[in-house]
């Protein structure tokens, strides 16, 4: 079987087939084979060889998480056309840039007010999470189109703070 | 001895202070904020009792529901914790009042050493040694300009109420004062619920050593011995280990002894930290009296043997310390490593979200003061604190090397930790040489964008996130395989070898 992944955003692709208890899979190259086995819902062990392995597994709703050697990997499944919005900023079909909250948070404050001309680096607007306030700063030089909040405000990662048009 | 304690804060410290009493056979009482109904601590404590919205100011910081929650359960003292009410005079005065016994010092050296400005002329006249800074809290911007310019730039504003690096900004130049001073009292307002603040000296490259200290109500006061919390970021300490690399017997008498003497001074009772910058030429000053039980306590449990929580509520109980400075010695070395819940690949921005997955690290020497447990969601309104890992090992090396162990045995899934980030920074050879800096972060770290991945790694999680997809389990559905066959720019690794050399 193929399966396409998204690991920590890099687009990886690998076989797996089932045969005789045991599993044989490909990177396009090479086949290998492995003995791999659920030890619990949230542990797999793998032999390879003589290679012993342990691996923590996590599932949530539109993703994986997969655990090796004290360093996590997030796998997704790749969406065709996928908007990616923890990637920078988005972009309106217009052009103008969406700012988002880097985190869940509190509005403290925003700093610029609609038509404002704004330089890159400069603070837009602070949000607060877990105590400590986060500036959001621009990413390019620009003109604030909208702002959507106010201070007070508690916003997802995914909610468009203010809108920026480059110049 | 207490009968009932109520413990007025949450996450790894009420967890802490919970099983110290459970060892002791007090019976206990949590307080819970709406977000923290399902947090470990209101899970294990005897009774629990719901005190507001999850706001701090409206729960955590709410002495009216605290202190009803201490009368209405029948709790004959209560545990502050850290942070939260733990420095707060008022509170303590308030205890007092009410015949609730408050599990820290009295609420008159509570108010001076909290007061760090008052504390630092009364010590300032006892003969400890003080860093240059503001002789007064002055609210007006243009007045702070003038002391910062009569102190000299850079200087660092501090909140007067509290520690932790809320509300703490080093500022290098005139023109960046006014902002940074407006950031810095937001942040104390929302911490401690006082926006004032205060600049002092900034002293560079220094090494930051607190002594702990132990007084009884009879007098006796005893000091614990160093701890070195250099390693910080954004002010806030993220490793604390002792010994201190910095120290030798004679300036770790003179400094302990200096300790002492602050806390007779301030007319200090229970448990408490004196904090010294230690600069460059092995000058100390004094910086502030930590009027609680720290974070990084456990260190110094770990090396002398004392069980820090056990003796504040036996001083709280009215009971003379058992032992005197003479019976006191270091043994081995400990380190504590902070485990947050921050994104070290992303500015180390706060991760909330679901706990999917953990799993504790142990073995011999190696301790985790944890708050959290699967399943739980991380709320976002409080200190981004989960968990503290702390080892013993014989020496300094042996405990870097289990440090070490003990952190890749540490599974978190479903958030970001600074698991890997630690890691690294035990791992760094500077470290390693001892040669630890409250700069050190900013020196070595500030590049770093997390480790690479090696090809095995990545073969292993993708190997692994195939046979999950085919496999399944109980727990969800696995992923569809790829229908159709697409062009994709996937990385090609070429051949690989598991654990080949």
């Amino acid at each position: 079987m193929e399966f396409e992944f998204l690991l920590n955003d890099v687009l990886q692709k690998i076989s797996i087939e089932k045969k005789d208890g045991r599993f044989v899979y490909s990177d396009g190259e090479k086949n290998e084979e492995a003995d791999i086995r659920y030890i619990s819902p949230h542990e797999i062990s793998v032999l390879i060889g003589d290679v012993s392995r342990r691996i923590f597994i996590a599932r949530d709703k539109d993703c994986r998480y997969v655990f090796i050697d004290g360093r996590q990997f997030v796998v997704k499944e790749p969406a065709e056309e996928r908007e990616d919005f923890h990637k920078g900023d988005a972009r309106t079909p217009e052009g103008t840039l969406l700012v988002k909250a880097p985190m869940p948070g509190k509005v403290i404050k925003v700093i610029v007010a609609e038509n404002d001309q704004v330089r890159k680096n400069q603070t837009l607007a602070i949000v607060e999470a877990m105590k400590m306030e986060n500036e959001i700063k621009a990413s390019v030089d620009g003109t604030i189109k909208a702002i959507h909040v106010s201070a007070g405000d508690l916003v997802d990662s995914d909610k468009p703070l203010l809108e920026l048009e480059p110049s | 001895m207490f009968k009932k304690i109520l413990v007025a804060n949450r996450g790894e410290i009420a967890v802490r202070i919970i099983k110290a009493c459970q060892e002791m056979d007090i019976s206990t009482v949590a307080v819970y904020s709406d977000a923290d109904r399902l947090s470990l601590h209101v899970q294990i404590a005897d009774e629990a009792v719901g005190i507001g919205p999850p706001p701090a100011v409206d729960s955590y910081l709410n002495m009216d529901r605290i202190i009803e929650a201490a009368r209405t359960t029948g709790a004959d003292a209560i545990h502050p914790g850290y942070g939260f009410l733990a420095e707060n005079a008022g509170f303590a005065r308030r205890c007092e009042k009410e015949k609730i016994v408050f599990i820290g010092p009295n609420s008159d050296s509570l108010e001076l050493v909290g007061d760090k400005v008052r504390s630092r002329q009364t010590l300032e006249k006892a003969g400890i040694p003080i860093i240059p800074g503001m002789k007064g809290i002055v609210k007006d911007v243009a007045a702070i300009r003038n002391e910062a310019r009569e102190i000299g730039y850079p200087v660092m504003i501090k909140a007067s109420a509290g520690g932790g690096g809320k509300g703490m900004r080093v500022v290098f130049r005139e023109e960046e004062l006014t902002s940074a001073l407006e950031a810095g009292m937001r942040e104390a307002k929302s911490a401690f619920g006082d926006d004032s603040v205060y600049l002092e000296k900034f002293i560079e490259e220094p090494r930051h050593v607190e002594f702990q200290v132990l007084a009884d109500n009879h007098g006796k006061v005893v000091h614990l011995f160093e701890r070195e919390c250099s390693i910080q970021r954004r002010h806030q300490k993220i490793v604390e280990e002792t010994p201190s690399q910095a120290l030798d017997p004679v300036l770790r008498a003179e400094m302990g002894e200096t300790a002492r003497k602050v806390m007779e001074v301030s007319g200090y009772n229970n448990a408490g930290t004196v904090e010294f910058l230690l600069d460059k030429d092995r000058s100390f000053y004094f910086l502030e009296v930590n009027a609680r039980l720290q974070v990084e306590h456990p260190v110094t449990e770990l090396t002398t043997g004392v069980d820090l929580v056990r003796q504040q509520i036996k001083i709280a109980a009215g009971e003379k310390l058992a032992f005197d400075q003479e019976d006191l010695e270091q043994k081995g070395h400990a380190i504590e490593c902070r485990i947050y819940a921050e994104d070290p690949h992303n500015n180390f921005l706060p991760s909330a979200g679901k706990i999917l997955y953990l799993k504790e690290p142990n073995g011999p020497g190696v301790r985790n003061d944890c708050g959290i447990y699967s399943g739980w969601d991380v709320p976002i309104y409080y200190d981004p604190i989960l968990a503290k890992l702390i080892v013993w090992g014989e020496d300094r090396e042996a405990a870097c090397q289990k440090m070490i162990r003990a952190l890749d045995d540490y599974v978190i899934m479903g958030i970001q930790t600074t698991i890997g980030f630690l890691r690294e920074v035990i791992g760094h050879n500077r470290f390693r040489k001892g040669e630890t800096t409250t700069g050190f972060i900013q020196e070595y770290f500030s590049e770093w964008k997390g480790g690479e991945d090696s090809d095995e790694r990545t073969k292993l999680a993708l190997l692994a996130a195939a046979f999950d997809s085919i496999q399944g389990t109980s727990e969800g559905k696995g992923f569809q395989a790829a229908k159709k066959e697409t062009y994709t720019p996937w990385r090609s690794l070429g051949t690989w070898r598991l654990g080949g050399k």
